[in-house]
């Protein structure tokens, strides 16, 4: 992929000298690219689909692609930012490049040191003009650390996150700010918990799917409860204008963005709550949600509306040992960056990397990282400031969206959504992007 | 009162043991008739209360590996009885996660099955379990639901049977049999007897009194992941909310626990209780992985139990704790060893369903000759800390078997 973006990346370069974003512009287009006046963007991220699935072989999401994208804008050569969930998640919002816990979903054990819901554990911030934060491990930020959202706030402009399933079992999380408690062992909402008669929804909320509980700017103020909310909150919030919020970011449960389940229905292939998963589930969850946002008196005024996936899918290699009878199970991350993107300062000797997780006499089972990038996953925009039915194969990623939505709101540049033309990076902003935007 | 209150649909408040609960639905206080009913069984002497003995935190009353049932009394259940304290409003229906994503599946664990009622989950909802016990030939022993409903029908409960269910609910013995396992249900989920919360621990959560050096020395190897491990299962911390453990997280596991030969159909060579892959349950038979999984109970009251594990196979917690500490360092000391000194490993499943025990989560991990994880002084503080999961009306229980209540 960086053969892809290097030639992309000097023509940014280029552009850049003159100032100007540098986009492809169409023939006839103005060739000063303008900010569509979009004051309300809504973000919807599901999870671990490949761009060749989602808007190629996959016959699961016929609504994704048969009805959003000839509505809306296609980002063919948008990319996650790392592998696996969590690290995506907090750059969306933050721009902050992994920790080596945050990498690996804070799960303990792995590449971290400290894993599971621990703070952050801060030695520096370094000084390129990216102001990423140096950390051997953790994974909540401190307060110093800010995202789009405290930016926002700041500037008078109103924000949600909406989580599904958030509070379906008060044990678990919290129905607003719902995280675990901090430093108090495992994450169980990892794990999806099916229906009971005390929780008669389950609870497929996962906190590593929502990037505000990993900020003490966000998590330590009170109005994180009026901020982080359960998804059932939605359609009230969309009624009016003056009740939508300027930037909304929606996170369905573990079936319904596609983590869960494998989409067929077999048996065997189910989510906790019975339900298909896969690209089915978030296919349904799309029907469901974006006529309500596309309906809406703030989406029909200035709405953006961005639907993506967190991180691709993997490849995988099964080799035997012909004297021994070995089996070698390698899970396959490609780790494929576009946009010239960086690795931040915590990855070293963690990505690329191989974890081995299982070798006995039988089974060898490893977690191959080649990079530390997330693929190719694909975007599409929904406004009435887009051109239906158009593509535009410029890379973006994670940092990109950060950088649209900074710059729509006319906010500053947070971790590697900033630019450093000097230096050859530049993350893109896709309002501008005159492929797909009017 | 109760009645007043539902016709009125008010839904008052009752204070029991300093803790609010509604009032039992109407339904449930039925339900309550039926689960101590002990006419309902061929033997005319067993009732659901008589295996879920209430004294015993609804637990068996006694110390056998299993339980004795049919009409005379004299055949042998299946499975140790369980507790019903606790778990049964948040047992999740039976479920196995898949994960899309094989790397996410191996990280974050490749969730083992979940959930369910009984040993082995098959079933899903209390009304359904219940047609179990009432039909099953070595336990109340019903011929059918016809039986059932006859007798439903000359119990004291029948004019408030009809009254909550309808006039003419004994006209289909299919409905009333229905209608009785929906009473059990209600009362099941309903009723504040299944969960006090009144042990030494909850106190302890609550700040109310201190655990002893001992107690805490036992949490601390009940939680210590990288020796007893206990706590991932059973897990033991408070909820986001502030709401009390229970003790388990409902997931499946395969320990291999020795054969139990006080069990007459393990006389049988070749027969095996495969748990979540059958016989019992039929619809995963076809899943060997599963086969010898069993899934992990609640460990609240465990100290009045005198049979551990789904087979029975251990009579006092020390033999329990130790089995989990020494099956690998020590064989020789659970399995059969044959005349050639050779040690029958996971004996109580088939040689080609061996692989699938446990060797990877703590502290199952460990080879013959290692040091347990645990010495016998570690043992005895596990214990002082599982004794305090005794609720204060169970404790009375205790010394009936054979063991001391928490010091409170």
């Amino acid at each position: 992929m960086q053969k892809i973006c290097r030639p992309l990346c000097a023509m940014l370069l280029a552009a850049a000298s003159a100032l100007l974003p540098n986009f492809a512009t169409p023939a006839g287009a103005a060739a000063v690219p303008t900010l569509p006046d979009i004051k309300h963007v809504f973000v919807i991220v599901l999870e671990n689909k490949s761009y060749a699935d989602t808007f190629g072989t996959s016959t699961q999401d016929p609504y994704l692609q048969k009805t959003l994208v000839p509505m809306g804008g296609l980002l063919t050569q948008y990319y996650g930012t790392g592998h696996v969930s969590l690290d995506n998640y907090i750059s969306m919002i933050s721009g902050q490049a992994p920790t080596p816990d945050t990498t690996n979903d804070c799960l303990p054990g792995l590449t971290g040191s400290i894993g599971n819901y621990n703070d952050v554990a801060k030695t520096g911030v370094t000084d390129d003009g990216f102001h990423q934060v140096i950390a051997t491990g953790g994974c909540i930020y401190p307060s110093t650390t800010k995202t789009v959202a405290d930016l926002l706030t700041e500037s008078g402009y109103s924000w949600r996150g909406y989580m599904e399933d958030m509070g379906n079992d008060p044990a678990r999380e919290g129905a607003t700010c719902g995280h675990p408690l901090i430093g108090i062992g495992t994450d169980i909402t990892n794990t999806a918990e099916a229906p009971s008669a005390e929780v008669p929804l389950g609870d497929a909320y996962a906190t590593r799917h929502n990037p505000f509980m990993y900020f003490h700017s966000i998590i330590n103020h009170p109005s994180c409860t009026v901020n982080v909310v359960n998804l059932n909150q939605l359609t009230t919030d969309l009624a009016r204008i003056r009740t939508t919020p300027n930037f909304v970011f929606i996170t369905p449960n573990l079936c319904d963005d596609g983590h869960d389940g494998k989409g067929t229905g077999a048996p065997g292939t189910l989510c906790a709550n019975g339900q298909p998963g896969g690209l089915t589930s978030a296919d349904a969850f799309l029907q469901r949600v974006v006529p309500q946002i596309l309906a809406s008196p703030a989406y029909k005024k200035d709405g953006l509306l961005i639907i993506t996936f967190d991180e691709s899918n993997y490849t995988e290699s099964v080799t035997v040992n012909p004297s021994s009878g070995q089996e070698t199970v390698d899970i396959i991350f490609s780790g494929a960056v576009c946009c010239n993107q960086k690795p931040g300062p915590n990855l070293a000797g963690v990505r690329p990397g191989t974890i081995n997780l299982l070798n006995t006499p039988s089974l060898v089972e490893n977690i191959v990282d080649n990079g530390y990038g997330g693929d190719q996953i694909g975007a599409v925009l929904l406004s009435k400031y887009i051109r239906p039915g158009k593509q535009s194969s410029i890379p973006y990623n994670h940092y990109s969206m950060l950088r649209t939505i900074e710059d729509l709101f006319g906010l500053r540049h947070l971790g590697y959504s900033a630019d450093n033309i000097s230096a050859g990076y530049f993350p893109g902003n896709f309002a501008l992007d005159k492929n797909v935007f009017k | 009162m109760k009645r007043k209150a539902a016709a009125l649909g008010v839904i008052a408040l009752l204070l029991i043991g300093g803790t609010r609960y509604r009032p039992l639905s109407p339904e449930a206080a039925l339900g309550r008739g039926i689960f101590f009913d002990a006419s309902l069984s061929a033997s005319g002497r067993l009732s659901c209360a008589t295996c879920h003995s209430p004294a015993h935190a609804y637990g068996p009353p006694n110390g056998r590996a299993v339980q004795l049932g049919g009409p005379g009394l004299d055949r042998q259940g299946l499975r140790a009885v369980p507790s019903l304290r606790y778990v049964l409003n948040r047992t999740p229906v039976w479920s196995k996660t898949y994960i899309a994503n094989p790397a996410e599946r191996i990280l974050e664990g490749d969730e083992p099955p979940t959930g369910g009622f009984g040993w082995d989950g098959r079933f899903n909802t209390l009304h359904d379990q219940a047609a179990f016990p009432l039909l099953a030939p070595n336990e109340m022993a019903n011929a059918g639901i016809s039986g059932i409903a006859a007798k439903l029908q000359r119990a004291p409960y029948a004019a408030a049977f009809r009254q909550v269910f309808g006039a003419r609910v004994f006209d289909d013995p299919t409905v009333a049999f229905a209608k009785a396992r929906l009473a059990l249900e209600r009362f099941e989920l309903e009723d504040p007897s299944f969960h006090p919360y009144t042990s030494k621990y909850d106190a302890y959560l609550d700040g109310q009194t201190k655990l002893s050096t001992q107690e805490l020395r036992g949490l601390a190897l009940f939680d210590d992941p990288k020796r007893g491990n206990c706590a991932t299962c059973h897990t033991d911390r408070k909820g986001v909310d502030g709401s009390h453990p229970l003790f388990t997280d409902y997931q499946f596991e395969v320990l291999a626990v020795p054969r139990n030969p006080e069990i007459a159909a393990n006389q049988a060579p070749g027969s095996y209780d495969l748990g979540l892959c059958g016989p019992l349950r039929t619809d995963q038979a076809g899943e060997k992985k599963y086969c010898g999984m069993f899934k992990t109970p609640s460990l609240r009251n465990v100290a009045i139990r005198g049979a551990f594990f789904h087979n029975g196979r251990f009579h006092t917690l020390k033999d329990a704790l130790r089995f989990y500490v020494q099956r690998d360092t020590d064989p020789r000391l659970w399995y059969p060893v044959s005349a050639s000194g050779a040690v029958e490993t996971f004996d109580d499943l088939p040689p080609s369903l061996r692989a699938n025990a446990d060797v990877i989560d703590q502290p199952l991990t460990h080879h013959q000759g290692e040091a347990p994880v645990w010495s016998d002084a570690d043992i005895d503080d596990v214990i002082a800390f599982l004794r305090t999961l005794t609720d204060r009306d169970a404790e009375a229980a205790s010394p009936a078997l054979g063991v001391d209540p928490p010091a409170r």
